[in-house]
């Protein structure tokens, strides 16, 4: 499957800025069963300076310098992505989760997929105990690593309502948690602080979802959104495996990836200190489409 | 005999004496080892010759000495802020020194050097090559389970080569009379400032006893520090840096000392910019390069761009500049990830590894609990360890925020835990249990053993790691030895390294030869120089509402207390403070209430009090610029101001207060004038000065020589302005409105006159620096020249009201102009609060 992404960001201030330096995260990246096959990000005003570099978790990483005064910074991005995934993991050939978890804590890489740095607690996934709690109840001894996991994320989706007005970008986990309410982003805070409660690697990513409108109706224009899932580390012999807790079903080809990382605060699509502005306003429009 | 050999005599027999009473009163804690009586059992001689020394000073004198030292502390603001407080607490200083004799200190040194050397290796392998990860000798999930192992770092070259440029270990001695290490503090160690504070007042309060015990200099280590950093650069002639997270920090007095001390420009984040992958100081002549930083915040927050996205004391691009090489920071970012318990497992092995050597300074025995036999053995030793979180932090899982002593845990504690080891063993670090030395505090006329740390400092120079020889203990409030952070009942000690012979006193001057001569200090950033203005103007604002208290005093005590007459200067004055929000307005028919609320009130903000506050506020700021005696009249102001409001005060007594104040405040303005050096700093402190004296001074004119003022209004206003006894010598005749207004206006050879504040200031915009070399006026020179031509031109017989109200108004709108041109802009802004009804 071809999807043609469209992104468009717009912030408004509400004085002038004449000087900033920002950090885009929006460019995505290739990777198994993912080709991207175009990408254009146009910016305005123009930036004075533009550098691109892979980030040490593969992203892609945009600094831009602007030193144009403006109101108003628009960042749009094209991308053209090939989708074929394959067939998904049998979760009765994952080694049990115990298992998984002694080869992460014996783990002898610092390499960018190193499970080692998917175990530990993250500036927006801290230690939380209720959470650990709540997952081990899907890992009894010996379970296979992917067994436990799916089921994780199938309860996540019976118990948490999906309810955009319950957080926002900064509310805790343990908010989230005891609301059993909150957006894709919580969900994934969620499942992996769970999952790195009891050792196992799991990591944050960052994308979009084909979004498939009722029958007779046309897909909205702008309507789509950026999604966000969690991805298990399996053992050293399979590697990681996508799972999406907001719509509990493993990644397959309706799944396209942006960026990983531990957490959300290690992709942020935007990242910057705006100079001179005392409110800013944001704007995020998404369309994915399906070529046919 | 003669006398006086006599009463030598008779003090050495009684200093002999005292010493037995100390020693024979000295009981160290029982199976606790003590830096004073060694191991069997007897006093150890360099202590003794120590006390020996000490006791030929009568307890009288001693006493003195003692207090001498605790005050010199006080006077000059040597201070913590422990965390969460809102102000400074004084430092806390033994009178006793922790004495460390020669042959032992070499020992300590060359294993601190060895660990540097070690620990340098191990940092540019876990954000480099990674041979030990991939060995296995360094297991991956004990690197990045420490928040300081920071990824965008990973693979950056450090500029300049060096991960480490200073370091510090925290050491004790254990019962075996080795000195241990009790952990690594290589991100940004503080304590040095504190050390070198130490050594000063404690070698100053006993300058022979210094000498004579052969104490070793601490001055060279800075030294050798600096050229350090010097030689990181890749000018000549660098700039370096101290990066400080501001004043609330808890070690901001020791940041400025030491900014101070080796004349490094102290900035925050925000005075720094990051351009075309290099950084650059904002200051008051454009954007200059930063070559060297040594920053005193943490990693995390250097950079909100790749780094923690909230931070605000970083520098957005920071980490790009690094890898552009465009800047040196000390230490890199990411060091401290060697500052976590569970690295201190790995080190013997490393050092093996690495240096094929054994560590000469053993540390603290560890288990990562990461890995299954240290998590095993941790286990089945549990009741002889401590059990600690990996990376310094809380052990998870249980509330206590000290490591857990494994044998005084419950049944059902032990069980948890051993369940979460089996869990999360990476999160868990075991550590022997070891029972480290006391050393002797001085307790109401006795030695008490007292359990202690000592962290020693190592620099990195072009000849290699340089150990300081003396260090920061901090001595426990209590006989615990457990919990010896500054808090609570937690004093330090200066720590003497006594050589073998005489130790010279080493002339750090350099040579002629390779000293450039330089007139302009430094570079003056924009932070800086907004919190001098506001020094500048807070003053004189204190300075003028003080000077209205006093004439409302004095008006008081001539014409007697009672109900002021409408009209009258008592009424007028009183008027003109409530309007200044110094007094409230509910005191306008008790002037005795009004002057105390005026002085020493709360209420408004515009009071003496209140104004002196904002300008120490200010001044804290800056207070690596400010001489020990300005910040100490600053505190003396204060002091004066802040008094008991309850009770009474008496007419005279308001104006002794006011007058004692305006003494203080001539004293700042006097050293200002005579030993601040005329840089840029002087004269933008000076121009904030000069804006508010001429504010005031047309608002003192417009109320007390209007139109139709009466002859005791511009009597009021003579006294204010200082100009009587010039006013009588040049007028025979009373006083009449033009000449007084001429006066206080328009006569710029009277200091108090705003014409002459006007020329002032254009002396001063003239020479501070441009921002082009287009020959075009910036703003401020623009609107003070105008001004400058009208004052100039204009005549008593042509001033009124409305006129004078217009120099006014240029004043405060050149204000703005300044503070546009020169201070920071945007969300950075560190300056002090302005809150005040004057401007």
């Amino acid at each position: 499957m071809i999807y043609d992404i469209r992104h468009l960001t717009l912030y408004e201030y509400g004085s002038t800025v004449t000087f900033s330096h920002c950090a885009l995260r929006l460019l995505p990246i290739g990777g198994p069963g993912q080709t991207v096959l175009s990408t254009s990000l146009r910016i305005t005003p123009e930036p004075a300076q533009t550098i691109e570099r892979l980030c040490f978790f593969g992203n892609r990483l945009t600094f831009l310098t602007i030193e144009t005064a403006h109101r108003k910074l628009i960042v749009e991005v094209n991308t053209s992505i090939a989708i074929d995934r394959g067939e998904p993991l049998d979760e009765a050939a994952t080694p049990a989760f115990d298992e998984v978890r002694r080869q992460a804590f014996a783990s002898a890489s610092l390499d960018k997929e190193s499970p080692a740095h998917f175990l530990h607690p993250s500036r927006l996934v801290p230690r939380y105990e209720p959470v650990t709690s709540y997952a081990r109840q899907s890992f009894p001894a010996g379970r296979p690593v992917l067994a436990g996991a799916k089921e994780l994320m199938h309860r996540i989706r019976d118990d948490f309502k999906y309810d955009t007005k319950a957080t926002v970008v900064s509310t805790p986990i343990s908010e989230a948690f005891e609301k059993r309410r909150g957006v894709c982003q919580d969900f994934a805070h969620i499942m992996i602080a769970g999952l790195r409660g009891i050792g196992l690697p799991a990591a944050y990513i960052s994308g979009y979802i084909r979004t498939i409108p009722p029958p007779g109706k046309k897909r909205l224009e702008g309507a789509d959104a950026m999604h966000a899932w969690v991805s298990v580390w399996c053992g050293e012999a399979h590697g990681w495996v996508g799972l999406d807790p907001t719509n509990s079903m493993m990644i397959g080809n309706d799944h396209i990836v942006l960026a990983q990382g531990r957490d959300y605060a290690d992709i942020s699509p935007v990242a910057g200190i705006i100079l001179g502005s005392r409110e800013q306003d944001v704007d995020v429009q998404v369309d994915v489409v399906p070529r046919v | 005999m003669s006398r006086s050999a006599t009463n030598r005599a008779k003090d050495e027999v009684d200093a002999a004496a005292r010493v037995a009473k100390l020693t024979a009163g000295y009981t160290p804690l029982p199976g606790i080892p003590d830096e004073f009586i060694g191991v069997d059992g007897q006093p150890r001689a360099h202590w003794l010759r120590f006390l020996d020394k000490l006791m030929e000073f009568s307890a009288s004198d001693m006493n003195r000495r003692f207090a001498t030292a605790d005050r010199h502390i006080r006077d000059t603001g040597v201070s913590y802020r422990a965390y969460g407080d809102t102000s400074e607490r004084a430092w806390p200083l033994s009178h006793v020194p922790l004495l460390i004799e020669a042959g032992e200190w070499r020992e300590i040194a060359e294993g601190i050097e060895q660990r540097a050397r070690l620990l340098e290796l191990v940092l540019a392998d876990i954000y480099g090559e990674g041979r030990l990860i991939d060995s296995g000798d360094l297991p991956a999930a004990a690197v990045t389970g420490s928040p300081e192992f920071l990824h965008p770092l990973h693979g950056v070259k450090p500029p300049g080569g060096k991960f480490l440029h200073i370091y510090a270990v925290d050491i004790g001695r254990g019962p075996d009379g080795r000195w241990w290490v009790l952990g690594d503090r290589s991100q940004a160690p503080s304590g040095a400032g504190y050390a070198l504070a130490n050594r000063l007042v404690l070698a100053r309060a006993f300058p022979a006893l210094y000498r004579d015990m052969n104490v070793e200099r601490l001055a060279p280590f800075f030294e050798a520090f600096r050229l350090g950093l010097t030689s990181m650069a890749q000018r000549s002639n660098p700039r370096i840096c101290l990066l400080t997270p501001g004043p609330f920090n808890e070690t901001y007095f020791e940041q400025a000392y030491l900014a101070r001390y080796l004349g490094l420009l102290l900035v925050e984040g925000g005075d720094l910019t990051m351009r075309d992958g290099k950084v650059n100081v904002r200051t008051i002549a454009g954007l200059k390069r930063a070559d060297v930083i040594w920053r005193r915040i943490d990693s995390d927050f250097a950079d909100p761009l790749e780094l923690n996205a909230h931070s605000r004391l970083g520098v957005p691009g920071l980490v790009d500049a690094l890898r552009e090489g465009g800047v040196v920071i000390a230490n890199a970012l990411g060091s401290g990830v060697l500052e976590a318990p569970a690295m201190m497992s790995f080190m013997p092995k490393l050092c093996r590894k690495l240096l094929g050597e054994e560590l000469r300074l053993p540390n603290i025995a560890t288990w990562w609990c990461g890995q299954e036999d240290a998590r095993q053995s941790v286990i089945e030793d549990m009741d002889e360890l401590a059990i600690a979180g990996a990376y310094g932090n809380p052990v998870p899982g249980f509330a206590s925020s000290q490591p857990l002593i494994g044998a005084s845990l419950t049944a059902e504690e032990k069980s948890r835990l051993v369940a979460a080891l089996a869990e999360r063993g990476v999160d868990y670090a075991g550590q022997e249990v070891v029972n480290l030395s006391t050393t002797p505090v001085w307790h109401e006329g006795r030695l008490e053993p007292r359990p202690f740390v000592l962290r020693v400092y190592a620099a990195h120079t072009p000849q290699g790691w340089k150990i300081m020889p003396g260090g920061f203990c901090r001595i426990s409030g209590r006989t615990d030895a457990r919990a010896v952070s500054m808090g609570e009942g937690v004093q330090s000690a200066d720590v003497w390294v006594l050589a073998d012979k005489p130790v010279e006193m080493v002339s750090l001057l350099p040579t002629d030869e390779t000293v450039r001569i330089r007139r302009i200090m430094g570079t003056l950033p924009s932070r800086a120089a907004d919190n001098l203005f506001w020094l500048g103007r807070y003053l004189e604002r204190s300075e003028a509402t003080l000077r209205l208290i006093r004439c409302l005093a004095s008006r008081m005590i001539e014409t007697g207390a009672g109900a002021a007459n409408p009209g009258s200067a008592v009424s007028k004055l009183s008027s003109l403070l409530i309007s200044w929000h110094a007094a409230p307005r509910a005191t306008a028919s008790n002037a005795m209430a009004l002057v105390a609320a005026a002085l020493h009130g709360d209420e408004e903000y515009g009071s003496a009090v209140l104004l002196v506050r904002d300008a120490r506020r200010a001044a804290s700021f800056i207070r690596e610029r400010l001489s020990t005696d300005t910040w100490r009249l600053i505190g003396d102001l204060n002091r004066t101001l802040t008094v008991d409001m309850h009770g009474a005060l008496a007419e005279a007594e308001a104006y002794e207060r006011a007058d004692a104040a305006l003494r203080i405040i001539a004293a700042i303005s006097g050293l200002a004038q005579e030993n601040m050096n005329r840089g840029a700093g002087w004269r933008i402190f000076d121009a904030g000065r000069r804006i508010d004296r001429g504010i005031n001074t047309c608002r003192f004119a417009r109320h007390f020589a209007s139109g139709e003022a009466p002859a005791d209004d511009l009597d009021v206003l003579l006294d204010l302005v200082d100009s009587q006894i010039t006013y009588r010598s040049r007028y025979l005749m009373g006083v009449n409105l033009n000449p007084v207004r001429d006066m206080v206006v328009l006569d710029p050879f009277n200091p108090r006159s705003v014409a002459f504040q006007i020329e002032r200031l254009d002396e001063h915009l003239e020479t501070l620096p441009l921002l082009s070399d287009d020959g075009m006026l910036e703003t401020p020179r623009r609107l003070i020249l105008q001004l400058a031509a009208e004052a100039a031109t204009a005549t008593a017989a042509s001033l009124n009201n409305e006129k004078i109200l217009g120099f006014e108004q240029s004043l405060l709108g050149l204000a703005d102009a300044v503070a546009a041109r020169y201070f920071l802009q945007g969300p950075h802004v560190a300056r002090a609060d302005k809150s005040s009804g004057l401007a």
